[in-house]
């Protein structure tokens, strides 16, 4: 029961007024990044998805003066619009505009998010696709992301965090448009607020915005803190039993570690070296490249959501609280304990031997550069930048350069003996029979593998070890949860 | 081109010095580039941006699934994508791979219907060193039958992992079902039954990489922080020596459509119900204003902005989403218009009202100013779609695939702007017409307890059974 938790008050300092990230340019593109530093940690315990369907109505509804129709053709001629994203911390407003419109682009995204419309059939429309999100969207057409948000939620219960951001059917069905406006006006305030701008917009553009959402309510300036992360004393397993051809896995705990924590540098290095999305490592090298097990596999110290469709994790999920999670593609079920298993072992054989030298060497060059492609869009500069002002850190590319170029092996293997474990962990699989998969994961016998073609000797002894990798689960560690009752 | 003109422009527009650039008559595509070719054939396009630091390098190789033209080997232009980053001698996989992360860079490839595309974004300092390896696994990749076979478990994986998503069977079932002979029939996975075949494939994929990876069937396009003499004498040397080859495929011909066809797929999970309308549609084409005018036809019928959707979506509620369009092809494709219907009663309803928008358009001209309207948002959406250099490449990589020139994009936007209302009622009058159409369903199970649905839908259109969408489960 969340209301039980003892939330602790934080008072912010004089310094949490409207805060603003300006990154002027020569672009003739013009973006915007108005984040709200409040989002679905705030939710009352009986209404997850409150801080989502706000959010979502701002951005897809009507405002005072124009219908949302009027709006989107408002909109069209400029070939813009603005998104939403909803995390724990963070509701994040996007859009950009070229230069010529911005005037007429910025007056309509004013408008939507202080003058909101609040029209009931905006209402019904955005909640309706809510609810579709969770019974289409995520139950339905995506095993991975599935996998993932169970993760999430699974991984922090009995926490603020212990909610999917998007809500419950039953959750989203009872909201009304009353408790909608009741939380903007108790979250929607000056303080809460980090408005960012870049591109080549007038050098007095900024103090323009500035003094827009200074009609805001200033804010109680206070915010509520989840206690730290449930302790997860054993592994436990929750396999969503839905009609699918392949075994889809997220696993991994609470992370204390944040952007800002000294240990930061050194295991982003150390996931890196596991692997990416689509950028190789270990896990990817061992369990595709070698043994062509799936599409690939991940190790991430961020919470990742859209995964499936990003590169790499979105700026403004800023959290207190992370997670270590690795992600398995989705793998054919006879090799699903056999992968799980190996991906089980090359984790643990990095916590006990460390990185070998070169790899670390190879590792910490990667990022010193990569920092750079991952910043290279004025939008995810901005997002990053006002991450930093979140995490109240410095510019995280020359931060993470500089940590980087100071970081040694040693501190790495320090850090992953401190911060990393390959047990007592969350366990989410996306499966078929999920009976069967339970009564195979509880199971102490080895996992053998067949090939289509011949390994080499040094492939075929490690799956001798892999396979007997023990997993201690026991039935009563592994719950079945049919689709259906997932996010209901 | 008129490039320092509007590299100028570019600078100004920060000061609002330039007029609107939606009115202006001056080409979308606002950067200077050079465009080269080798004796082999291969090609080069340079394209400095005012990004700094990074660059973009693109390489299109003008073979996509429509170049599956023998029967077994659906699946092989994508599968070979996989199979480019097993190595060389001089660069084996593992070395190709740790020498892209020593140098920070971000590298994948993807493929379609038409192409494939190798890309990498990375430093300015690092073009030769990544110029040099590309070159060596165009020419030189080496791949072992035992590391063959493990790839093409990882294309089965990749099937597994899109294999969740509706709307993928959805498209399989729809080509399947609209086309005979063309080579869209398939999608760019392949047919699953050829996936699953792969294994036993690996004589056909050296003959394909001998085939297809040719400097004729090349384009490098290199974007961002670089200098273009540099480029070229780099691009010289290391791929100078490439031989050219010499196939070509005799792509089957498409046979007239002469009646309406239709399809459906049983989704084992719920989900909304997913209706598509589609439509046989020319192959893209900038010598006329036909492409031009189906493109405004998308956007004034079928985009957020049209009366039917702000009906059906915004209003009535009846549909959770709507879109419609053509994307550019080489060959004659589909004119396709999707919705994902919120009830299973209303399936029909959403149907005859994307009829009926479609019979407005062909019974009268569309009002003037709306087109104008149509014309600013494709010129705005594409302005705001290139904002950094690995996105400009990522733009042209696609007008490359089709005339292997980025000049095809001013192309394309010179027809949008001479686009008349009539243009616009005439190809929906000849391209969005019943014997050209076909219409695919797809719905979840039924809810426990609840009464037979009627599917009339099926009783008005031929029906035709599809391998694809019953052989994945």
């Amino acid at each position: 029961m969340k209301l039980l938790i003892p939330f602790l008050l934080l008072a912010h300092s004089a310094s949490a007024q409207l805060r603003l990230v300006a990154l002027p340019g020569k672009s003739p593109l013009v973006t915007f990044r108005i984040v709200l530093t409040s989002g679905s940690e705030v939710d009352p315990a009986d209404k997850p998805g409150l801080a989502y369907l706000t959010a979502m109505l701002l951005a897809n509804g009507g405002t005072r003066e124009m219908t949302y129709q009027q709006l989107t053709a408002a909109m069209f001629p400029m070939a813009a619009s603005v998104s939403a994203q909803v995390d724990q911390e963070m509701c994040t407003f996007a859009g950009v505009t070229h230069v010529d419109n911005l005037a007429e682009y910025y007056k309509l995204l004013r408008a939507m998010l202080l003058d909101p419309g609040w029209r009931e059939d905006d209402f019904s429309r955005v909640k309706e696709d809510a609810i579709n999100n969770l019974k289409v969207g995520l139950r339905g057409n995506n095993d991975e992301e599935l996998a993932k948000e169970v993760l999430y939620q699974n991984i922090f219960r009995d926490t603020p965090y212990g909610h999917y951001p998007g809500g419950s059917v039953t959750s989203l069905e009872k909201i009304t448009l009353d408790d909608v406006k009741l939380f903007y006006r108790a979250q929607y305030s000056q303080s809460n607020v980090i408005l960012g701008i870049a591109g080549g917009y007038p050098e007095t553009f900024p103090d323009t915005m500035k003094k827009d959402f200074r009609k805001l309510p200033e804010g109680a300036g206070f915010r509520p803190r989840p206690k730290p992360p449930s302790f997860i004393e054993s592994t436990r397993v929750v396999i969503v039993d839905k009609d699918t051809r392949s075994v889809a896995y997220s696993l991994g705990f609470p992370l204390a570690v944040t952007r800002k924590h000294p240990d930061y540098p050194a295991l982003l290095l150390a996931a890196s070296y596991l692997g990416q999305h689509r950028m190789g490592g270990v896990l990817y090298d061992e369990l595709r490249e070698k043994r062509g097990l799936n599409y690939g596999d991940y190790a991430y110290i961020e919470h990742f959501p859209q995964g499936m469709f990003l590169m790499e994790p979105a700026p403004n999920l800023a959290r207190r609280y992370q997670i270590f999670q690795l992600w398995i593609r989705p793998v054919e079920p006879p090799t699903a304990k056999f992968a799980l298993r190996l991906a089980l072992y090359e984790l643990d054989k990095l916590i006990k031997g460390g990185i070998p030298e070169d790899a670390f060497a190879r590792t910490r060059d990667f990022l010193m550069k990569y920092v750079n492609v991952l910043t290279r869009t004025k939008r995810a500069e901005l997002g990053y930048a006002i991450d930093s002002v979140y995490y109240a850190m410095p510019n995280y590319n020359e931060y993470l350069k500089t940590a980087l170029a100071k970081l040694t092996r040693d501190e790495v293997n320090r850090a992953i003996q401190r911060n990393l474990r390959a047990s007592r962990l969350v366990i989410v699989a996306v499966s078929k029979d999920g009976e069967e998969l339970k009564r195979l994961l509880a199971g102490d016998d080895p996992s053998s593998i067949a090939y289509n073609s011949p390994k080499p000797a040094a492939v075929m002894e490690e799956d001798q070890i892999a396979g007997k990798w023990p997993l201690h689960l026991r039935p009563e560690d592994i719950q079945v949860v049919p689709v259906r009752q997932v996010f209901q | 081109m008129r490039p320092k003109l509007l590299v100028s422009g570019f600078l100004a527009a920060a000061a609002f010095a330039v007029p609107a650039f939606a009115a202006q008559p001056q080409k979308i595509f606002p950067y200077p580039y050079t465009q080269e070719d080798l004796p082999n054939g291969l090609r080069l396009i340079t394209v400095p941006t005012d990004y700094p630091n990074i660059v973009a390098a693109y390489i299109v190789v003008q073979a996509g699934s429509r170049n599956e033209v023998e029967p077994g080997h659906t699946g092989f232009a994508h599968l070979f994508e996989h199979l480019m980053f097993k190595g060389t001698e001089k660069f084996p996989a593992a070395k190709y791979n740790d020498t892209l992360r020593r140098i920070g860079a971000a590298s994948n490839a993807f493929t379609n219907d038409d192409y494939t595309c190798f890309y990498t974004t990375f430093s300015k300092e690092d073009l030769g060193a990544v110029l040099l390896m590309e070159a060596d696994r165009f020419q030189n990749l080496k791949y072992s039958e035992p590391e063959f076979k493990t790839e093409t478990l990882a294309v089965l994986g990749e099937y597994n992992k899109n294999s969740s998503s509706p709307f993928r069977k959805l498209q399989e079932a729809l080509f399947d079902t609209a086309f005979d002979r063309s080579t869209y029939k398939h999608t760019t996975m392949g047919f699953l039954k050829d996936i699953q075949d792969m294994p036993n494939q690996y004589e056909y994929s050296l003959k394909f990489f001998e085939r297809y990876y040719r400097p004729e069937y090349t384009t490098i396009l290199v974007v961002g922080d670089v200098k273009t003499r540099a480029t070229r004498e780099m691009v010289d040397k290391y791929w100078g020596s490439w031989k050219r080859g010499g196939y070509k495929p005799e792509i089957p011909v498409e046979p007239p459509q002469t009646e309406p066809r239709a399809g459906h797929v049983d989704w084992p999970t719920p989900t909304l119900p997913i209706l598509t309308i589609a439509f046989k549609a020319p192959a893209y084409d900038d010598a006329t204003r036909e492409s031009a005018a189906l493109d405004a036809l998308a956007d004034l019928a079928f985009s957020d902005n049209s009366d039917l959707y702000q009906k059906v979506v915004v209003t009535e509620q009846k549909a959770a989403a709507l879109s419609g369009g053509l994307s550019d092809h080489v060959d004659p494709s589909l004119f396709q218009i999707t919705a994902r219907v919120r009830k299973l009663d209303d399936l029909d309803y959403v149907r005859d009202r994307i009829l009926d928008a479609i019979r407005g358009f062909q019974d009268k001209p569309v009002d003037a100013a709306r087109l104008d309207t149509v014309r600013k948002q494709l010129r705005y959406s594409m302005a705001l779609r290139m904002d950094s250099s690995d996105a400009i490449a990522g733009v042209l990589a696609n007008y490359v695939a089709l005339r292997r020139t980025p000049e095809t994009l001013n192309r394309q936007f010179e027809q949008y702007a001479r686009l008349t209302p009539e243009d616009v009622q005439n190809v929906a009058a000849r391209y969005l017409v019943e014997a050209g159409r076909t219409i695919v369903t797809l719905t979840g199970p039924a809810p426990v307890g609840a009464a037979t649905v009627t599917r009339p839908w099926r009783a008005r259109e031929r029906f035709r059974r599809r391998t694809a969408s019953g052989g994945a489960r």
